[in-house]
Parts: structure tokens; C-alpha cells; sequence
């Protein structure tokens, strides 16, 4: 017979309401930061799985891609810098278009297949190859629907579906840079060309981007060049916005765990007469902390599973207009966190535990 | 068993709480024997050391100087680990208060310190219904502390006590907080279970009137023990 098992079943109201708090804050925390880390995400998620190493604007943008405007035959003379091993244009501009019956602000990149500046994430289909073609990030676009550019008219056809690869949290859709252009011109008639926004650039294997993109800086004119992952912490805002989210949500978790903690550790104070008791007549230190252990682990599984079904719940309940997915590792990660920092306040009460003198038994009064 | 052939042997056992100007002499050079199947009483008044004694005897607290043994163990060499393991084994503690586990049933009180020597689940299982039923409790058997009456749970106690088949049973005022009838009803039991039993006990009381259960007693006045020839000859 359990000591652990018989205490829940005759405090049921008392677990009941600490599995409740746990469950809450361990919600809490997991919304948080799926929330946090979606909207991040559809801020930057275009940029940050770009398929290249690194990315070049030119000087006036100041690290801004939407607001780089570069010509076309720049492609060729970054290919040429010594460390670069591909190049190709990247461009992105914000249009209308008719997405599942409504009219809706959309992002639009244009990209060479098989070149760098292609987009990753796909969760379905594959990515367009020809004319007419795109993957759609957003939108609550399906494979197979037909999606018509406004001004422009154009009609595009969806032939994947990307995850983590929006813009400005806007529905963002990849389209080959032929298909781009036309788009483009037709959006804004009586410009000579087609400008390209960027370009995306890739290095041998093992070579150092952030290098190589100094040097195109140097050699090529009026163009800052950086390593994918400096361009995506230089974006506009980006910066203060992930800090905020990670000082939320580092606070909530850090917050949640002591709250946790301090549960457990009044859970075992408040025992200490009937700790002080088993201990008189013979049970061991060892045990009673096992029936401490024991009864944390099984409070916090069953509120992680509470908590998982709610986060599930709110994700689903919660129309945010983002890409919410609750990730496996960030579920595993922030319970088993948990886990450690209550077993860790158990710890401190276990330490309280061997304290305990038996003799105090024999003199309660 | 030890030279003089009792089951307990107490030797010039002194103890002293705290050190220097605040050091207590609660219990000076007590000297005992206690033979095997006796019920005897520790009387003295409050603060005398009855407490103080029998928890020493009992290995919940360690001796200043001398040595305590029963049968062939010598409790004042063990360990902290093999006094858990001597309480659980050897010792039935019936204490004055908060006696009993509260999340606990009656039963689960009883089968719980079977636990702690591994009895077999069966086994321990007839026991602690024997003893219930012994002690009239047959029917709380599934009450919880908090819904027993005083006395109902310091029979619960005395069960747990002579649960594992103890040595030694030590009792610390099992009739502090019950009426003079209820009292007498909870020591004439505690006797006859110690009896039937062939076990030792010591029950610590201020209340002479609980002494006419008893075979001997010793008396303790400041940390003083002395040994009474008989009930009757108490002068007080
Ligand atoms: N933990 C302790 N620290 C300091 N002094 C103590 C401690 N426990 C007991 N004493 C002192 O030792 C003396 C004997 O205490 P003990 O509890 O053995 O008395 P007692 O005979 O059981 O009294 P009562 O009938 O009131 O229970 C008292 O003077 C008491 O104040
Ligand atoms: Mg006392």
C-alpha cells in the first residue's frame, strides 16, 4: 500500500487544485511561447528559410529587404566573387490577390528552382517549377486552388504548401521569378525592368558566408552582403520584438517553475507531523522522499497532459491569423523542465525531510 | 540476552540537552532492568524525564553516557540507519498524541508498519484484522483518525504497536487525553494484549490510579530514577 497513492485518494480536492495550478501555468507557459514563436516566425520566416547562406541588399535599404531595389545583372558579378559558388535574385513584393473567396494582402517572392533563395518548410506538395506555378504559406490555401493576383489579373496555381516561411505575417507565396515578373509589370506598368530585391547567395561546404559576404561588400558597389542568420537578426525591429517575447516568456516559465516549487515545498512542510510520526516508528528517510518524488512526478505528468490538451485546444480555438504549431520539442522540453525544477523543490523538501528529529514524536502534543 | 538475564538493560544513562549555561540534566545515570513479559509503569511528575527515558530506550533519541540493551542488541551502539530499521522491527511505540497517519484508515495504519519488515500481504492482512477486532474496532476499520474518538484512536495505536510483533512495547501517556473510565478501559486492554502476547512494556504515567495494571514501578523525580517495590507502597 502506497503512501503516496493514499494520501491523493483522501485529498482529492487538495491534488485536484494543485494539479489545476500546475496545469495552468505550465499552459501558460506553452501558449506563450507557441504564440510568441509563431508570430516571430511569420515576421521573419520568408528570410530566415531562405535556402542560401547568405544574402546581399543594396546600401540604401539599411538590411531591409522589402525596401532593397537592385538590377538584375548584379546576379553575375556576385557569382564572381571569389568563396561564392551560386547566385540568384530573390524578389518579394506585397500585392492583393483572392484568396478562398476573399480579397486579402499577400507577400510574393519570386526564386530560381534549384538556385539559392528558395523557400523551405514544405509540408506538402513541392515547390513550383514552371510558369503559373506557386507554394503558399497562409491564406488557408489547399493544393490545387486557383489564386488570382489583384491588379494584375495573374492566375496562379498551388502547387505546395510551405510551413514557417511567411513575410510580415502576411499569407506569403513562392512563384518562379518569370511568373514574378509578369506579376510584377502587370502590378506596376511603365517601369523599364523588373527590379530584384536581393540576392541570395551560397559557399562551399565548411566555408565561412559571413566572409565572403564581407568581401562582396567590398568588391562589389553599393550592396552590403551578410550571412543568412546576421540578415535575419538585422531585419527592422526583429531584434526587440524576439527579446520582448524571450524576456515574456523566460519570465513566465521562470515565474511558473518557483510557483510549482513552492507548491511542493508547502505540500511536504505542511506533512512534517505525519513525516515526523512514520519516521518514529520506523520508516526511513529514503522512503518518505520516494513518497515525495513520487507524488510530484504524478502531479506534474498528469498536469502536463491537462496542460498539452489545453494548448492543443487554444491553438485550435484561438484564430490569431498566424501559423500556430505547437512543436513536440517545445511540449517535451518545457515538461521535463518542469519536472526537474519540481523535483528539485521536492529536493529542498526532502533535505527538510532528513532533518527531521523522530524523537519530536514522542513529545507532540 | 545480557549478564543479568533481562530482556532490557538500562546502565547508568544520563542525558543531557543543549551545552553550557542552558544545558538540561533531564536524565541522570538511570539504571533499569526490565524482564521479559513484564508490564511495568515510569511515574514522576512533569518534566521528570519519563519521555526522555523511554525514547532513549526505544532508539528515537541518543543517549548523553550509558549504555541501553535489549536482549542481544545494544541500542545505544546503532547507527541512525539501524535505529530505523530497530524501531521498526523491535519497538511498538504507542504515543501520547498525533499517534496516527490522518490520511490513513484504522487498517492502513496497521498493515502500513507491516510494510516497513516486508510481512507478506496475507499475513499481514489477518493481523491487523485480529488485532482490531481484539481491540473492538472491527467496525472503524476503515475510518480515518479524524473520524475515531480519542480513545478509539489510541487502540488504533496500541494495534499498530503489536503490529510487527515487537520486543518491546513503550507507551507515553496512552490516558493524557481521556476520561478516567476510557482510560482504564485503554490500559486494561494494553495489558492484556501485552500479556496474551508475552510482551515487555513500559507505560510512562502520572496517573497512579493506571498503576494497579501493572507488575512493578519505577519512579523518576528530576532525572532520578528509583525503583518502587510495589504499587501499594506509593506514599503519594
Ligand atoms: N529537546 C529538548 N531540549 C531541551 N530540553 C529538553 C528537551 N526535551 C526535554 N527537555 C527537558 O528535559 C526535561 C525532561 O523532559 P521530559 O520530556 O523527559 O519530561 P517528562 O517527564 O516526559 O514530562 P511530561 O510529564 O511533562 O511529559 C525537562 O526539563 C524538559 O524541559
Ligand atoms: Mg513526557
Amino acid at each position: 500500500m502506497g503512501l503516496a497513492g493514499a494520501e491523493i485518494r483522501r485529498a482529492k480536492l487538495r491534488f485536484g487544485l494543485l494539479t489545476g495550478a500546475v496545469s495552468l501555468l505550465i499552459f501558460l507557459v506553452l501558449l506563450l511561447s507557441t504564440l510568441s514563436s509563431a508570430l516571430v516566425g511569420a515576421l521573419v520566416g520568408a528570410l530566415e528559410g531562405l535556402n542560401a547562406d547568405g544574402i546581399v541588399y543594396a546600401d540604401f535599404a539599411r538590411d531591409n529587404i522589402a525596401a532593397s531595389r537592385m538590377d538584375p545583372s548584379v546576379v553575375t558579378s556576385i557569382a564572381s566573387v571569389d568563396g561564392v559558388v551560386a547566385a540568384s535574385a530573390v524578389a518579394t513584393f506585397t500585392t492583393a490577390a483572392n484568396l478562398t473567396g476573399a480579397q486579402a494582402d499577400v507577400q510574393v517572392f519570386g526564386f530560381s528552382p534549384n538556385a539559392p533563395g528558395a523557400p523551405q518548410g514544405l509540408s506538402d506538395g513541392r515547390l513550383p517549377t514552371t510558369a503559373g506555378e506557386i507554394a503558399i504559406d497562409g491564406g488557408g490555401a489547399t493544393i490545387g486552388d486557383v489564386i488570382t493576383l489583384d491588379p494584375a489579373g495573374t492566375s496562379l496555381t498551388v502547387v505546395g504548401l510551405l510551413r514557417g516561411a511567411q513575410f510580415n505575417a502576411l499569407p506569403t507565396m513562392y512563384t518562379t521569378l518569370d511568373t514574378y515578373a509578369e506579376a510584377f509589370a502587370l502590378t506596376n506598368p511603365g517601369l523599364p525592368f523588373v527590379p530584384i530585391n536581393a540576392v541570395a547567395f551560397d559557399v562551399a561546404d565548411g566555408a565561412d558566408a559571413s566572409a565572403v559576404a564581407q568581401r562582396i561588400s567590398s568588391e562589389i558597389p553599393d550592396v552590403t552582403g551578410y550571412a543568412l542568420d546576421e540578415a535575419v537578426a538585422l531585419i527592422p525591429g526583429i531584434e526587440s520584438i524576439s527579446q520582448s517575447f524571450g524576456i515574456l516568456v523566460g519570465l513566465t516559465f521562470v515565474i511558473g517553475i518557483v510557483v510549482i516549487g513552492f507548491f511542493f515545498l508547502i505540500l511536504t512542510v505542511q506533512k512534517l507531523r505525519p513525516f515526523t510520526l512514520l519516521r518514529a516508528i520506523g520508516t526511513s528517510t529514503p522512503r518518505l522522499a520516494a513518497t515525495v518524488a513520487s507524488q510530484i512526478v504524478l502531479v506534474v505528468l498528469i498536469a502536463s497532459l491537462i496542460a498539452v490538451g489545453l494548448t492543443l485546444a487554444a491553438v485550435q480555438g484561438l484564430n490569431t491569423g498566424l501559423p500556430v504549431t505547437v512543436q513536440p520539442s517545445l511540449i517535451l522540453g518545457v515538461v521535463v523542465s518542469v519536472l526537474i525544477f519540481s523535483l528539485l523543490a521536492g529536493a529542498l523538501s526532502i533535505r527538510r525531510i532528513a532533518r527531521i528529529d523522530p524523537a519530536s514524536a514522542v513529545g507532540a502534543r | 540476552m545480557n549478564d543479568s538475564g533481562s530482556l532490557l538493560q538500562v546502565n547508568d544513562v544520563s542525558k543531557v540537552y543543549g551545552t553550557g549555561h542552558t544545558a538540561v540534566t533531564a536524565l541522570d545515570q538511570a539504571t533499569m532492568s526490565v524482564d521479559q513479559g513484564e508490564f511495568v509503569a515510569l511515574l514522576g511528575p512533569s518534566g521528570s524525564g519519563k519521555t526522555t527515558l523511554i525514547s532513549i530506550v526505544g532508539g528515537l533519541l541518543a543517549a548523553t553516557s550509558g549504555t541501553v540493551t535489549l536482549g542481544d542488541i545494544e541500542v545505544t551502539a546503532l547507527s541512525r540507519k539501524d535505529l530505523t530499521r530497530f524501531r521498526a522491527e523491535r519497538v511498538g511505540f504507542v504515543f501520547q498524541s498525533a499517534n496516527l497517519v490522518p490520511f490513513l484508515t484504522a487498517r492502513e495504519n496497521l498493515l502500513y508498519v507491516a510494510t516497513l519488515v516486508k510481512t507478506p500481504k496475507k499475513a499481514a492482512q489477518q493481523r491487523a484484522d485480529q488485532l482490531l477486532e481484539e481491540l473492538g474496532l472491527a467496525d472503524r476499520a476503515k475510518n480515518l483518525p479524524e473520524q475515531l474518538s480519542g480513545g478509539e484512536r489510541q487502540r488504533v495505536a496500541i494495534g499498530r504497536a503489536l503490529m510487527n510483533d515487537p520486543d518491546l512495547v513503550l507507551v507515553d501517556e496512552p490516558t493524557a487525553s481521556l476520561d478516567t473510565a476510557l482510560g482504564r478501559q485503554v490500559v486494561q486492554l494494553l495489558r492484556r494484549e501485552i500479556k496474551d502476547r508475552g510482551k515487555t512494556g513500559i507505560m510512562v504515567t502520572h496517573d497512579l490510579r493506571m498503576v494497579e495494571y501493572t507488575d512493578r514501578v519505577f519512579e523518576i523525580l528530576d532525572g532520578h530514577l528509583t525503583h518502587v517495590e510495589s504499587p501499594s507502597t506509593l506514599g503519594h
